[in-house]
C-alpha cells in the first residue's frame, strides 16, 4: 500500500494539498500539514498525489 | 451526458504546473484515453517558486523543485516545442515538423521573462527557469554587486536573496516597490526591513536602459547611472502565444479564455499564458502558483463536462518571502488604508493583518505568523464553502 512522505522542513503551510484533496492532507492550527490517513487506500491514490503535485515548495512525496 | 465519449487523445502543450494539473486533472474527472504532455524545456516538470530563494541562495538542491513523477499512464515528451496550431486538422506542430494530433487540446505554454537588453547586448540576467537560475547562481559566486530592475515580488525576492548571499544590493523600478501589489503600508514595512538588510532603492520615474555593449554593464535610471557586476531584470513576464498566431483563437495580451477556462470548441487553457475578464472589464493576468493550479484543475474538467462545470469561487492567494518576512495574502489589499492588528505586533516582525472596506472583510495577510490558510482566507472575506453550480 502507499504511504506519504511530508517533508517537514520545506512546507510552509500553503494549504494547497488540503484544497485539492481535503479527503487527505489537513492544516493543523499552526498550518502544519497532517496526514489524514496512515497508509493510502487503492481508491485515494489518484487524489493523494494531486494533492502532493500542487505543492509549491514539492513536500510532500506519495511513495507506491 | 458528458462530453468524456468523443474525447480520446488530449495534448497538452507545456510541461510546469499548469500543465501537469490539467493532466492529473482529467484523470480525476475520469477521462481515461490517451494524455500526452508536449514539455518545451528538457527538465522533467518541477516548481519555479523556490527558484529565487532557497536554489539561488544554494541552500536547495536544483532537483529538490522536481514535481512529484506524473503517473505512469501519461506520456511526458520533454524538448517538444509546439509551434503551430492546425486547429481545422487538431494538430499542434512542433518545431521539428511533426504532428501531434489530439481531439481535445489543453493549452499551457506559459510565459517567459521580458528582458531589457537591446540587440547586441548580453549578459542580462533572469530567473524564470531553472536553468535561468543556474546561470545567475553561477554569475553571483565572482559577484560582488548587483542591481535588479524591477521591484515587484520576484525582483524583492532575488533583491533578498543576493542580500543574504553578501551582495552590496541596489533596487531601481519606475515605480515605488511593491506598492501596486501590496498598498503602501505593507509594501513600506517590506522596504524598511530591506533597507535594514543594506539594500539601496532607485526610482526611475522614465523607465531604465541597460547600458554596456555587449556585456550589460550599468543602469541607466534617468537621474543616475548605478553600476554593478551582475544585473538582473525582473520586469514581469510575456505570455508564450507567438505559436497561436496563425490560429483563430483569441489573443489579448494573452490566450483569452472563459470564466472556465474554455477557449474554443475542445480547447481549454490554464496557466501563464491565459488572460480574463470579468463583467466586461479590463483583460487581467494572474500569473501566481494557485492560479495555475485552479485554472489547471478548471480547464480538466471543463474539456470533459464543458459547460456543466461548477464554477470554483474567487481565492486569491499568494505570498512571497523576502528579508525575513514570510508573507501570505489573502484577497486584494486595498489601497491608502491602514489594516487592523489582529494578533502580533508588525513592528516586532510578526502579526496577523485584516483590511475592510465598508466593514466588510477585503484581505488579511499574515506575516511570519502561523495559521491554517482556510482561517486567513475566511478572515480575508473568502468563505469556505462549495464551489457555485451554474
Amino acid at each position: 500500500m502507499a504511504t506519504i512522505e511530508v517533508d517537514r522542513d520545506r512546507c510552509e503551510g500553503h494549504g494547497l494539498c488540503e484544497q485539492t484533496a481535503p479527503e487527505v492532507y489537513r492544516l493543523d492550527d499552526d498550518g502544519e500539514v497532517e496526514l489524514l490517513v496512515g497508509e493510502v487506500p487503492p481508491e485515494l491514490l489518484v487524489t493523494a498525489e494531486a494533492g502532493a503535485r500542487v505543492c509549491p515548495v514539492a513536500a510532500l512525496r506519495v511513495r507506491r | 451526458m458528458t462530453r468524456a465519449s468523443s474525447l480520446r487523445r488530449v495534448v497538452v502543450a507545456g510541461g510546469s504546473i499548469a500543465a501537469v494539473t490539467a493532466a492529473e486533472g482529467l484523470r480525476l474527472q475520469g477521462f481515461d484515453g490517451d494524455i500526452t504532455l508536449l514539455a518545451e524545456e528538457d527538465h522533467p516538470p518541477y516548481s519555479r517558486v523556490p527558484l529565487s530563494k532557497g536554489i539561488l541562495a544554494g541552500r536547495e538542491a536544483l532537483g529538490s523543485a522536481t514535481l512529484p513523477p506524473v503517473a505512469g499512464d501519461v506520456t511526458v515528451r520533454l524538448g517538444a516545442t509546439a509551434a503551430r496550431l492546425h486547429e481545422e486538422h487538431r494538430r499542434v506542430v512542433l518545431a521539428d515538423g511533426e504532428e501531434v494530433p489530439y481531439d481535445g487540446l489543453v493549452i499551457a505554454t506559459g510565459a517567459r521573462a521580458r528582458r531589457l537588453a537591446g540587440p547586441g547586448q548580453t549578459g542580462e540576467c533572469v530567473v524564470r527557469t531553472r536553468d535561468d537560475a543556474t546561470r545567475l547562481a553561477a554569475r553571483l559566486d565572482t559577484a560582488g554587486s548587483v542591481i535588479v530592475v524591477g521591484a515587484g515580488f520576484l525582483g524583492m525576492e532575488i533583491a533578498s536573496t543576493c542580500a543574504v548571499l553578501g551582495k552590496t544590493v541596489t533596487v531601481v523600478d519606475r515605480d515605488p516597490p511593491l506598492r501596486r501589489l501590496v498598498g503602501e503600508w505593507l509594501a513600506d514595512l517590506v522596504v524598511q526591513a530591506a533597507r535594514e538588510r543594506g539594500v539601496e532603492f532607485a526610482l526611475a520615474p522614465d523607465g531604465v536602459q541597460l547600458l554596456g555593449r555587449p556585456e550589460v554593464q550599468a543602469v541607466d535610471c534617468g537621474d543616475r547611472i548605478a553600476t554593478a557586476d551582475v544585473i538582473v531584470s525582473a520586469v514581469g513576464d510575456l505570455p508564450n502565444t507567438e505559436w497561436l498566431a496563425d490560429s483563430r483563437l483569441p489573443l489579448h495580451g494573452g490566450l483569452v479564455v472563459d470564466e472556465r477556462c474554455r477557449v474554443a470548441p475542445d480547447i481549454v487553457a490554464a496557466g501563464d499564458v491565459t488572460v480574463s475578464r470579468t463583467h466586461g472589464g479590463p483583460y487581467r493576468r494572474s500569473p501566481h502558483w494557485t492560479s495555475a493550479v485552479v485554472q489547471g484543475q478548471l480547464a480538466a474538467a471543463a474539456l470533459v463536462h464543458g459547460r456543466e462545470t461548477p464554477l470554483p469561487r474567487p481565492d486569491p492567494y499568494y505570498w512571497t518571502e523576502q528579508f525575513g518576512l514570510d508573507i501570505k495574502i489573502s484577497g486584494e489589499i486595498p489601497h491608502g488604508q491602514p489594516p487592523t492588528v489582529l494578533a502580533g505586533d508588525p513592528r516586532q516582525g510578526s502579526a496577523l493583518l485584516q483590511w475592510s472596506l465598508s466593514d466588510r472583510p477585503v484581505a488579511a495577510v499574515a506575516i511570519n505568523h502561523r495559521l491554517p490558510v482556510v482561517t486567513l482566507k475566511r478572515l480575508g472575506g473568502r468563505a469556505a464553502g462549495p464551489p457555485v453550480m451554474p
